[in-house]
């Protein structure tokens, strides 16, 4: 992970992201649907410009990578097929009920955190920046803590 | 309006020609015309050399999509035009020097032809098919009898379909990123390519699948080449010729063609097929998909920026 983030500062005088693609396609969407609210919006606003669309942006290049990438990983290694893997104490279906309430949450949270695992607090600790220390620990803590309650579901 | 005040021509509104006049009805009938041709000019040449036994998508299932897709890609086409109601105009003549003309006439003959060619399969997919009529069944029966030469004729129309595509654009001399002699080359490769991730993705032999995963490849490279070719062409060409090249190489044409069509719909499809080809476990319907879609976004981007390129600056 560190050798990627140095590669990625690099070739791209910036750090890695992921919950910002998750962003730009939420603002671009609505944008779409319904672009008045959007423009009202304080949040979505802040994204919106009409010189540049607002999926134009490195993270979403990113993550369509990651997505080209691993998908050729899977294929390399002979593991293109689908399955959700779970504990074998629960259903699928509660697996991916679980993991989207967690994905929301998550998302939601890095908005409120102005980034997520890799944008804020990877990225923020390379640069030094305070931010990025408070980012991990807090992420990394607040796992440690609520862990605890859901932990019923894997082991 | 004051016309004594006007200092200059160009102020006059609307007195530069109003070139943005084709919107997404274009683009969508190049994708499903090239898309027809290369299931017809593929489903042909297997026929032609005897190998529909081997090849049944190729063959029969795939053109099952072309009379659909067709006919949904001309009234996309019937969409687009001004006057509507006098689309019959362009049966009332043939010009030898105008695409529009070529077009309508190749798709007067290859869609009946594409219901024929369907219609004779039919029995196959749907074993208990009843034609009614004894004459549709003896007609039938004729067509099945002669499909060699019926091949051939449906290769060249395919062919003739498959350029037809680019260069109902190339033959505008007003745009300069359409006015280059390898669009319709391009079109026609890029047409194949998705026509043969169609019936690849429906294929069920895995013989069929390695023959056209090949083809398929080969067709990507080629298109890869061209569109090189095209832009070292307008490189090389008048300051129009270069202007509408750079709305490809920095400006705003720059990702949505190099990332959708050029990365995720020709090369990275063509990684996946060659780690298939080599025995990797991929599902075929991921290349397909990316070349479906990068073809799609090929035509919406070439359609789009030629409207923007022009010689008035």
């Amino acid at each position: 992970m560190g050798l990627l983030l140095l590669v990625t500062f690099y070739i791209t005088g910036r750090g890695l992201g992921a919950s910002g693609a998750a962003k730009s396609t939420v603002v671009a969407t609505i944008n779409k649907v319904a672009p008045e609210h959007a423009q009202e919006s304080t949040y979505y606003s802040k994204f919106i410009s009409d010189d540049n669309h607002p999926l134009n942006q490195w993270l979403v290049f990113e993550v369509i990578g990651i997505l080209a990438g691993a998908l050729l990983s899977g294929a390399l290694s002979n593991r293109l097929k689908f399955k959700v893997e779970h504990s074998p104490k629960i259903t699928s279906g509660r697996r991916l009920v679980f993991a989207a309430l967690g994905g929301l949450a998550f998302g939601i949270g890095s908005q409120f955190g102005r980034g997520c695992t890799s944008g804020a607090a990877l990225s923020g600790m390379a640069s030094l920046a305070l931010g990025g220390f408070i980012a991990m620990l807090s992420i990394f803590g607040s796992a440690y803590v609520f862990a605890y309650f859901f932990r019923k579901n894997w082991i | 309006m004051k016309e004594e005040l006007f200092i200059s021509g160009r102020d006059i509104p609307n007195i530069d020609p109003f070139l943005h006049i084709w919107h997404w009805q274009i683009p969508i009938y190049l994708f499903l015309g090239g898309l027809a041709a290369g299931i017809l000019f593929f489903a042909s040449l297997f026929t032609i050399i005897g190998k529909e036994k081997d090849m049944p998508a190729t063959v029969k299932w795939g053109p099952f999509f072309v009379p659909g897709a067709l006919v949904l890609g001309l009234f996309m086409l019937f969409l687009d035009l001004k006057h509507q109601m006098f689309f019959w105009r362009l049966y009332m003549t043939i010009r030898m020097d105008s695409p529009m003309s070529w077009g309508a006439w190749v798709l007067m003959f290859i869609t009946p032809l594409s219901f024929l060619w369907v219609a004779s399969y039919l029995k196959d997919l749907i074993p208990d098919w009843n034609w009614k009529y004894k004459w549709i069944e003896g007609f039938l029966e004729w067509f099945r009898n002669s499909r060699t030469p019926i091949a051939w004729l449906m290769m060249g129309l395919a062919v003739v379909l498959g350029i037809y595509t680019g260069i109902l654009l190339s033959a505008f001399n007003a745009r300069p990123l359409w006015n280059n002699a390898i669009l319709g080359p391009l079109f026609m490769v890029s047409g194949m390519s998705t026509g043969v991730a169609t019936v690849m993705w429906i294929s069920k032999s895995h013989y069929e699948r390695k023959i056209l995963g090949q083809i398929d490849i080969l067709l990507i490279v080629i298109e890869l080449f061209f569109i090189t070719h095209m832009f070292m062409g307008m490189r090389a060409g008048s300051e129009v010729m270069i202007q509408a090249a750079d709305l490809f190489l920095g400006g705003q044409f720059t990702v949505s063609f190099w990332v959708f069509v050029v990365i995720l719909g020709l090369i990275f499809p063509a990684i996946l097929e060659a780690l298939e080809l080599r025995g990797y476990k991929v599902p075929i319907a991921i290349p397909a998909l990316l070349i479906l879609i990068g073809g799609l976004v090929f035509r919406f981007v070439m359609v789009e920026a030629g409207q923007i390129t022009r010689y008035l600056y």
